[in-house]
């Protein structure tokens, strides 16, 4: 079995996988890692090519489109040790096209489909669960620490969404941000997070939130475990509804 | 009064109203105002009881002047009444649009002064969102029973989905419960509704600038327990709106006893137990392909309380077992209990590929709990297919292992208390 190294970025990834595919006559029996600079490492070392990473995406696009949103959704998880999955997965995807996201019985494509499905449900929640709050100069903030690396897929839906309102979105624990304003989306690194002031009615509007939160639940039904289900704990830090709790 | 306490009032009395769904509907947002919607509707939050928030539930105002026995809001009790304005409504929705606290609004109301000055005053804080203020969210509009076509026709080129309450599931028991409500007034504007969408399908197929009608259907709602109907009788009429009306939805909303009324039956708690069974037969009606008929006949009326109306009619039909997974036609499939839509599908992909062994089973993700005992893989079955009926019976209803608990959805608070 041969074994290959790349640098352990997102595009030396796909860089190595496009030269196996192209090189290798059976990638499935073929391994791929990250490489960790340890002595005597096993592996031959593929270089990093940008162009031949975007090259194989968009060639994957046209022919699986499927394919390529769980290779999307599965790079916004940011896994690592599943180099090797991913390169079976994108070389059945080459054979089988889209098909191959039901092909649930190989390991390789239960993994790579598991992993973008997981990344995917927090995109779906995060639409939901994000709650902005309105600065003192009438821009919106928005704070989150998601698992996955969702801020680009996110800030793009809000984009469709909040048109005509000047917004950010701030991952705490990934120091990545997006900003919006007047039909430009920009994306950066925040080193250094000071809080901004609160405009003046925000607090009376949270807490008309908060009362509707309350009141809208039907006390004969209370049901703590199924609401801790569908919203799990982890995403309540920032709820505006469940601050104090 | 201020807008706190009125918003305490007007959420306290929607939220027996059981649709929160905002899906259906995809819509660009304007430009320069907010909002739009996405075709498989997202949730914002889940209350204290578990159900999801995504509309901002309110009513106009809960000062009624009809009279019904099951309701919180009768003109005959003694709750405190408030009105919303409008704009504060409007101002309402674009705040809590803003900070992504929900996906649109939700608006009902109780019956002030007719049913046309209540339609007027609903229809005119549509109008302003969407008119005045380039709102592009979703909106969710009950028609109030009796209001002119008119109105009802301007409420659904606003609205996303609009919907009429069936209340009561007979005429009968809509005169005991409600005596100013009527089945025809109910039913016309229903029907009137299904055309204007089916049309409107039809106009923006020739020109798609063409105004659309309520883009995310129509639905409806009933209640349950609060008068003597079968289910047999409950999934025949959702049946028939289904198939005859098109609606999209028809919600169940177990009735939780508000008045002591000697009408209405004494519960000790609202029957949650029922309404799962009839959603889980609902269910059966729209995605797998069954009829009411098979689920319910006249000599048994009512769902079976300890199993899902899927493994009954499995119970009833052993000479359609076992399946064979890796021969089974989509709709055979989905009449195996513990197979749904998702597991189904799953098994057609899966099985293009190779034969599915019973380990790929697991691999794939269908859960064998019910399943195992009414398929074969490649003719292996997974446990002795000639048992006898009751012992069958017994298995799928403790699970193989002998654990005391029986499923799930029996936990569910206030059923036993």
């Amino acid at each position: 079995m041969n074994r290959y190294l790349y640098d352990g970025t997102a595009d030396g990834l796909l860089s190595a996988i496009a030269w196996i595919l192209e090189e290798e006559p059976d990638p499935e029996q073929v391994a791929l890692a990250e490489r960790k600079d340890t002595l005597f490492e096993d592996g031959f070392f593929i270089g990093t090519d940008a162009t031949q990473a975007e090259a194989l995406f968009f060639r994957l696009r046209k022919q699986a489109p499927d394919a390529a949103h769980t290779l999307y959704s599965f790079m916004l998880a940011e896994k690592e040790g599943m180099e090797s999955s991913l390169l079976h997965f994108l070389s059945l995807a080459f054979i089988h096209g889209d098909k191959v996201n039901g092909h649930l019985t190989h390991p390789a494509v239960r993994d790579i489909v598991g992993v973008s499905k997981k990344a995917g449900r927090e995109l779906h929640r995060l639409k939901g669960l994000l709650r902005f709050e309105k600065l003192q100069d009438g821009a919106y903030l928005a704070k989150m620490e998601p698992d996955h690396n969702i801020i680009h897929p996110l800030a793009y839906h809000f984009s469709r969404r909040l048109r005509a309102q000047h917004w950010f979105l701030y991952d705490v624990r990934r120091r990545t941000a997006a900003r919006w304003n007047q039909g430009s989306l920009q994306f950066g690194t925040i080193e250094q997070f000071t809080a901004p002031a609160l405009s003046a009615d925000e607090k009376k509007v949270q807490a008309l939130w908060q009362a509707f939160f309350k009141t809208i639940a039907i006390p004969d039904r209370k049901n703590p475990r199924l609401q801790k289900s569908n919203m799990p704990m982890k995403y309540w830090k920032y709820l505006t509804e469940k601050q104090g709790e | 009064m201020d807008t706190l306490s009125k918003l305490q009032i007007l959420s306290g009395a929607a939220r027996y109203d059981a649709s929160c769904s905002s899906s259906g509907s995809k819509r660009e947002g304007p430009v320069c105002g907010i909002g739009n919607t996405s075709s498989s509707g997202i949730c914002h939050s889940w209350s204290d009881d578990g159900r999801c928030i995504s509309l901002l539930k309110i009513l106009l105002s809960n000062d009624c002047r009809y009279d019904c026995a099951y309701c919180v809001n009768r003109s005959s009790t003694a709750v405190e009444r408030a009105s919303f304005t409008a704009r504060e409504v409007v101002d309402l929705t674009l705040d809590f649009y803003r900070r992504n606290y929900i996906e649109g609004l939700f608006l009902s109301s109780a019956v002030m002064v007719s049913p046309d000055h209540t339609m007027e005053r609903m229809v005119s804080v549509a109008e302003t969102l969407r008119t005045e203020e380039q709102f592009g969210g979703y909106i969710h509009m009950k028609i109030i029973p009796g209001s002119s076509s008119e109105l009802v026709r301007k409420a659904g080129l606003y609205a996303d989905r609009i919907s009429v309450n069936i209340e009561l599931p007979s005429q009968a028991s809509l005169q005991r419960l409600a005596p100013q409500k009527h089945k025809d007034a109910i039913l016309a504007p229903m029907t009137m509704i299904g055309r204007e969408i089916a049309s409107s399908v039809v106009e923006r197929k020739a020109n798609r600038h063409a105004p659309r009608f309520a883009p995310a259907g129509q639905s409806t709602q009933m209640i349950i327990g609060a008068s003597p109907e079968t289910d047999f009788q409950i999934l025949r009429l959702s049946q028939g709106l289904y198939k005859k009306m098109n609606l999209k939805r028809v919600y169940y909303s177990a009735y939780v006893p508000v008045s002591n009324d000697s009408r209405l039956p004494v519960l000790a708690g609202p029957p949650l137990l029922r309404e799962h069974r009839l959603y889980q037969a609902d269910w059966l009606l729209r995605f797998y392909g069954f009829s009411a008929e098979e689920i319910l006949s006249d000599d048994a009326p009512n769902l079976d309380e300890s199993f899902d109306p899927k493994s009954a009619w499995a119970l009833r039909h052993p000479e359609f077992f076992p399946v064979e997974i890796n021969r089974a036609d989509y709709g055979t499939l989905l009449r195996v209990p513990g197979i749904g839509v998702t597991s189904a599908k799953r098994i057609i992909a899966a099985r293009r590929f190779s034969a599915i062994t019973p380990e790929g089973m697991k691999k794939i993700g269908v859960v064998m709990k019910r399943a195992k005992y009414f398929i074969t893989c490649s003719g292996r079955s997974f446990e002795k297919s000639d048992r006898p009926a009751a012992l069958l019976r017994q298995q799928l209803l403790l699970g193989a292992s002998s654990e005391p608990t029986l499923s799930t959805q029996l936990v569910l608070p206030g059923i036993f208390s």
